[in-house]
């Protein structure tokens, strides 16, 4: 267990033997897929991911790692996205299959005590770390604002788990079939401005995520961000997964995912994982 | 049959409960691997590289997964020597006292490599080093070091002065004949050699027209580089006398005891350990099963036990 992560409650990594419950396609490209994965579930905090073993055998060997989108008594829900060989394998993946889990990992949203109301700004699969933050805030009793936009409107994966949860809603996508057109951006340019978030979590393309923070920046409002990269070990060794940040290289895996947005130096030199 | 093999090995003076390390670079200080492995039971612990200074490495995409293995290119980020004592060599006297660590040692001068050797020799829990003249992810040092005999000799010989405690080097496979390379190690004092380091490779996206390393090039492991890694060990282990460490794709025990037949005397896993943190583990006893299954009383005695002539 890493240093970075001790100012917040989180358990140690576990290895644990999942099964898939259910795969489910939601959109072109996009599936939700359930576990059983007991242990993982009941210590995975918002913001934490699995590093799955995906395929066996010695031509394909790298765990890919997955945001927990949801945990439900024994069941954890990763919403992803067919990107590589990786998701690929998943995405074939019925039900029964097992696997091996490696869980849960790395450091989530810190949401103060004290906080009242959180604007999650979500871009594509970007949702995918942010609906058990939008259900637990609520619990909690925080109003939760969401600021999402996808390609089309059946990829607004999550929204009906937003739209359960948050006080409110918006939209946008790219060919304007849902909400405004246009990138999510433009809304929260708008919705921060307006000054009622004390705090902003964001999660999408980097881009988007630099943009945000720098809105978030501008207003004066504590920002954090969920990045990604591709990783070797997940467990903090390999140091394959580091993110720029003004104290220099970070592992994504121990000392994030999600990265205090000031932290980060965004030197736009990351291409998008396509593991 | 009631015995229990003696799994435990010599590397010079150094003794080994069981010929399982970790290989540098794969495992950090074994701090991250607590949680899936009692450290207790490791042959020794060898470190990620350490430097005089801090080292930043290279830019991200710093991996790439390809056929059978993986490319890295980390670029030695380590934290320099001083933080490396206060931080990680202190953690393992804490908590794996009873393993013995190998401090992986790297720099951009000969000069350099000696260095950190002095400031380590003022620590008791160091039991050796494993010098690096083989990463191939650094502009200075590193493999530049391993692929000719005289600058590999040069960097031997300022570190053998540096210590009396084993002194292993590990070796490139990124030259014409390796065992030139461990010959001159040794004649400067080497207590052992360990191979081997990653192959120097590429990948590329042919989607977006770029190399998937942000450095372009990068180390390859994992099963891919198996039968590479056999041919030298075994070339090596014929060649100079003093022990040899195996590595290079080990994934299960069946893997580790190949190497110990073609020469080795002590095998590192390395990339197993990304793809299961227990893997360390599961060769150990795996090791010791085999033993048992084939009578064999010492886990040495595997040592250069290859048969020449194939089954016929």
């Amino acid at each position: 267990m890493s240093d970075a992560c001790q100012d917040i409650s989180q358990g140690h990594p576990l290895l644990e033997h999942v099964e898939v419950l259910g795969n489910e396609r939601l959109a072109k490209g996009v599936g939700l897929v359930t576990l059983k994965a007991p242990r993982i579930a009941a210590a995975v905090e918002p913001g934490q991911f699995v590093h799955l073993r995906i395929a066996q055998g010695r031509d394909f060997i790298l765990r890919r790692p997955f945001s927990i989108h949801r945990a439900e008594g024994d069941d954890v829900e990763i919403l992803y996205q067919v990107l590589g060989r990786g998701t690929r394998e998943l995405a074939g993946m019925g039900t029964g299959t097992a696997m091996d889990a490696v869980g849960p990992l790395g450091c989530g949203w810190r949401v103060a005590d004290g906080v009242s109301h959180v604007l999650l700004v979500s871009g594509g699969l970007g949702a995918a770390p942010l609906g058990m933050l939008a259900e637990r805030l609520a619990e909690r009793g925080v109003a939760v604002t969401v600021a999402m936009g996808a390609p089309t409107d059946d990829r607004l994966v999550a929204r009906e788990l937003f739209e359960g949860v948050a006080r409110r809603v918006e939209v946008t996508t790219d060919d304007g079939s849902a909400g405004m057109r246009g990138f999510v951006t433009l809304l929260t340019q708008e919705l921060i401005a307006a000054g009622e978030f004390e705090q902003i979590c964001a999660c999408g393309p980097e881009p988007m995520q630099r943009i945000v923070a720098a809105q978030a920046d501008a207003a004066g409002v504590p920002c954090q961000v969920s990045l990604e990269r591709l990783m070797a070990c997940g467990i903090g060794a390999c140091l394959s997964c580091v993110v720029s940040t003004r104290e220099g290289h970070k592992r994504a895996c121990v000392d994030g995912p999600v990265f205090d947005a000031r932290e980060v130096v965004w030197d736009a030199s990351e291409v998008p994982p396509k593991h | 049959m009631t015995f229990s093999t003696d799994m435990s090995v010599a590397i010079g003076t150094l003794s080994l409960r069981n010929p399982v390390i970790t290989a540098s670079g794969t495992f950090a200080s074994g701090r991250e691997f607590a949680d899936f492995v009692d450290l207790s039971r490791l042959g020794a612990i060898v470190t990620k590289g350490v430097s005089l200074e801090p080292w930043e490495g290279n830019d991200s995409p710093r991996i790439a997964e390809t056929a059978s293995g993986m490319l890295n290119s980390i670029g030695l980020q380590n934290p320099g020597v001083e933080a490396f004592m206060e931080r990680d060599l202190q953690w393992l006297a804490d908590n794996a006292a009873d393993t013995p660590v190998l401090v992986n040692v790297s720099g951009h001068t000969a000069e350099e490599y000696a260095r950190v050797i002095e400031r380590l020799e003022t620590v008791d829990n160091v039991a050796g080093y494993e010098v690096n003249i083989s990463c191939p992810n650094v502009d200075e040092g590193g493999m530049v070091f391993g692929m000719h005999c005289a600058p590999a000799a040069d960097v031997v010989a300022k570190c053998r002065r540096a210590t009396e405690r084993p002194l292993i080097v590990k070796l490139s496979p990124n030259v014409t004949d390796v065992t030139d390379i461990a010959r001159a190690v040794v004649a400067e004092g080497a207590d052992a050699v360990s191979l081997i380091n990653t192959l120097l490779g590429m990948a590329i996206d042919a989607t977006t027209f770029r190399p998937k390393l942000a450095r372009g090039v990068g180390g390859l492991s994992g099963p891919a580089i198996k039968p590479v890694a056999l041919r030298m060990v075994w070339q090596v282990a014929n060649a100079v006398a003093v022990p040899v460490i195996g590595m290079g794709g080990i994934m299960t025990a069946e893997d580790a005891v190949e190497f110990m037949l073609a020469g080795a005397t002590a095998v590192a896993v390395g990339t197993a350990s990304f793809v299961d943190p227990t893997a360390v583990i599961r060769v150990i006893d795996g090791m010791a099963e085999f033993c048992h299954a084939r009578g064999i009383r010492r886990a040495a005695d595997l040592t250069g036990a290859l048969v020449a002539e194939p089954d016929a």
